[in-house]
């Protein structure tokens, strides 16, 4: 939108030219007045500068003292070790159980999420009675926080005392063990129990973006509702897709409150998710250096995570 | 910063300050916005007034379980506060979330001036330096109080840490065998006294949906086992690890058997605490558990009508089971020592101790303790008395490897829920284990 500043910007630029010094330039000897892009420079940083300075002290500091912290080694990890903690970790049975126990949790819910998040969305997309009320049912999960969640659901699969065995045998049905026989599964069914309100409401507002006119081209053209299912809805989806996936598969490498609230990485560390086997380290066995290298490669796992989603996604983006 | 220069003023001050824009007015009040959760940093952190060292006014800060808010202690900081003149604030903590407290307090340096801890953190903090040494004060003052020959041998050992006393013993329990009276007289059976009995007993007991006994996902709660049968996790002589083999592989399949075998227990699930069991037998779920008392009021609240009856442990080589207990420790960096260790004097006078048994069910380390009417005429309080003179700490020589919580937790955990919750062949996993904590120790 052309405002009044942008439409008398060329005659305020005596910066630029030959003279031009970049975002700060000012007058001959930088005692004139400020350009408009300068100026405008100076303000942008100057809104941007709270932002920077709540990043700079709550996340760079501390990525920067954890760095630092991976490579010492002893109680107070203050006792140089050079790369040794990296070493040790992919030397570390234990740091590679609960790597892989991430992954397949990472996968199962990212799947999941996208899977069960757009089928809601459909399902809710389409005119139902107390649609409203629907959409808010499944999107409650989402606003509890995970402690809640997991003292919830451990009380509904308690194998003596929970609900869900109380059901089933008062169908006669056999019980269930829900923690002991597929504890990783069980813990991946619950996160998306929570998650997939989010996910819904993601898929709902890309179906929405999309316009009315494609479908009804395609239906002049012949296309049943699967083929519009697959050659629309889908494609156009992508950047939702996309951007659902990256998350899950963020919060899914970071997950940590299920471990830690419902099953303790039990049984026999089946569930022992990498950020609660990080933190064990750092807290239970008092060895922060080492739990400082293990954050350090979550880190550079979930940013190589990250831009092979991004650089996959913006590949396969539809345009019509 | 420094610069004060608004856009319109250069910072040669050749112009007028002029009035400050909306723009600026907006960044000033996103910075001070900024600045808020900075100020926030310190919250909950160990605070203090006024004077420090000995005495004077100021706030002691005291970092307490959260289920020992027992009236004779507030009623002992009362009477220090009014003496000293002073604020004792006591922060109540779960022991997993005070571990990370004070953990991360230690590397701060910002620590409190006295700690409870629930048994192994002494020795393991001593180690590395972070506990003040009682010793100088418990030369001055241990006649007075009666330490040590008024404490159980096994709470001064405890808290020692190469020949110096680091800690004091608080609480000293034990396990011992809770369960249902009433269950049981309707089996007409009576509580086992050896392994055998337990699993004939606990077949008499199971019925449909009631088990006999319950075992705990917790794996602490296996070493009443081990140490009938003669182990011990860390022998620091011999270097052997949950040893003798046999003994370690015996009792675990023992307990893995009363699961999958006999099935006469339910598989435990895991979780993050150990009141499984003591709600089953709540719920009348289960005829027996082994357990201590810290889970007796639990049952008495929610089964106010339950019959329970509290028996000593079954016997194997020998009679034992696990000691434990919580002790308290003055942080190395502590503002106010003197203060802590007034406050530590007491909070373990025989008569605080007394009171707590008698209002919370308690028990204590003190010798002259168990001779008290309120031990000697309580029928509960009795037989944990006499189950703490055959208890034994599994964990001793552990605390000094300096891996005492992998050892004791991590991998022993991974060991104990593989073999009962996952049926994992016995000798497989305990050589696992052996061979992993060899390692941990080697560094």
């Amino acid at each position: 939108m052309p405002s009044k500043t942008t439409e008398r910007a060329p005659a305020e630029r005596p910066g630029r030219g030959p003279h031009r010094r970049g975002p700060f330039a000012r007058g001959p000897f930088g005692r004139g007045p400020l350009t408009l892009r300068a100026r405008r420079a100076r303000t942008a940083y100057l809104f941007l500068a709270p932002a920077l300075l709540f990043f700079a002290v709550f996340y760079y500091v501390p990525i920067a003292d954890v760095v630092h912290t991976s490579l010492h080694t002893g109680p107070r990890a203050d006792e140089f070790d050079g790369l040794g903690n990296y070493v040790d970790a992919f030397d570390d049975p234990a740091a590679r159980n609960s790597f892989v126990v991430t992954l397949l949790f990472t996968v199962g819910t990212t799947v999941g999420a996208i899977v069960l998040g757009l089928g809601l969305a459909l399902l809710v997309n389409r005119p139902l009675r107390g649609r409203a009320l629907f959409r808010l049912a499944l999107l409650v999960p989402y606003l509890t926080s995970v402690a809640v969640v997991g003292l919830l659901w451990r009380n509904i699969l308690d194998p003596q005392l929970g609900i869900l065995n109380r059901m089933l045998r008062e169908f006669d049905l056999p019980t269930q063990q829900w923690l002991n026989t597929a504890p990783l599964t069980t813990l991946v069914v619950i996160t998306l129990w929570q998650i997939s309100g989010y996910t819904m409401i993601l898929f709902l507002a890309g179906l929405q973006g999309i316009p009315e006119v494609y479908y009804e081209a395609a239906y002049l053209d012949g296309a049943g509702s699967r083929q519009r299912f697959w050659r629309i809805t889908l494609p156009l989806l992508a950047p939702t897709t996309l951007f659902v996936a990256v998350m899950a598969v963020i919060s899914g490498l970071q997950a940590f409150g299920q471990a830690y609230i419902i099953t303790n990485g039990g049984p026999a560390d089946s569930t022992d998710l990498y950020v609660f086997h990080l933190f064990n380290v750092a807290f239970r066995s008092r060895d922060f250096g080492y739990s400082s290298a293990l954050s350090v490669l979550l880190l550079i796992v979930i940013m190589v995570f990250t831009a092979l989603q991004m650089r996959a996604g913006r590949r396969r983006e539809v345009r019509y | 910063m420094s610069r004060t220069g608004s856009p319109h003023t250069p910072h040669d001050g050749s112009r007028a300050p002029a009035p400050p824009s909306r723009r600026r007015v907006l960044a000033l009040a996103g910075g001070a916005a900024a600045t808020l959760p900075l100020g926030g940093c310190g919250a909950g952190a160990p605070e203090v007034r006024g004077g420090g060292g000995g005495g004077g006014a100021g706030t002691v800060s005291v970092y307490w379980n959260a289920g020992h808010d027992y009236a004779a202690y507030r009623a002992a900081v009362a009477a220090f506060e009014k003496e000293h003149g002073v604020t004792v604030r006591m922060q109540k903590y779960q022991w997993p979330d005070m571990r990370t407290r004070i953990l991360t307090d230690f590397a701060s340096g910002n620590v409190p001036d006295l700690v409870e801890e629930p048994g192994g953190w002494t020795q393991e903090f001593a180690l590395s330096g972070d506990v003040l040494s009682l010793q100088d004060r418990l030369d001055a003052d241990g006649a007075r109080m009666g330490y040590p020959d008024d404490w159980q041998p096994a709470a001064v050992r405890h808290n020692e840490h190469r020949g110096e006393t680091y800690g004091i013993q608080l609480h000293q329990t034990c396990s011992l065998l809770l369960y249902n009276k009433a269950m049981f007289r309707r089996a007409r059976v009576a509580p086992p006294t050896t392994w055998e009995e337990v699993v004939r007993v606990g077949r008499r007991l199971t019925t449909g949906d009631v088990f006999g006994i319950a075992l705990n996902q917790d794996q602490s709660y296996a070493w009443p086992w081990l140490l009938q049968n003669g182990v011990r996790l860390y022998d620091p002589e011999s270097r052997a690890l949950l040893a003798p083999r046999a003994a370690a592989v015996e009792a675990l399949r023992f307990q893995a058997d009363l699961v999958h075998e006999h099935e006469v227990s339910a598989v435990p699930t895991p979780g993050t605490d150990y009141s499984g069991p003591q709600k089953l037998l709540s719920a009348e779920r289960t005829a027996m558990i082994l357990s201590g008392p810290w889970d007796l009021e639990p049952i008495r609240k929610s089964s106010p009508d339950l019959e329970l009856g509290v028996a000593q442990v079954p016997r194997r080589r020998r009679r034992s089971t696990v000691l434990a207990g919580t002790s308290v420790f003055i942080p190395a960096k502590a503002r106010h020592p003197d203060l802590a260790w007034d406050l530590v004097k007491r909070l373990t006078t025989l008569r605080t101790e007394t009171a707590v048994t008698e209002k919370e069910g308690m028990l204590m380390p003190r010798r002259s303790w168990t001779s008290q009417p309120v031990v000697r005429d309580d029928p509960v309080t009795k037989a944990f008395a006499e189950g703490l003179t055959y208890a034994e700490d599994p964990y001793r020589g552990a605390y000094l490897t300096g891996r005492y919580g992998e050892l004791s937790v991590d991998l022993f955990r991974n060991l104990y829920q593989g073999v009962v919750m996952q049926r994992r062949p016995v000798e497989e996993a305990y050589d696992e284990y052996v061979s992993a904590g060899r390692k941990l120790i080697r560094g």
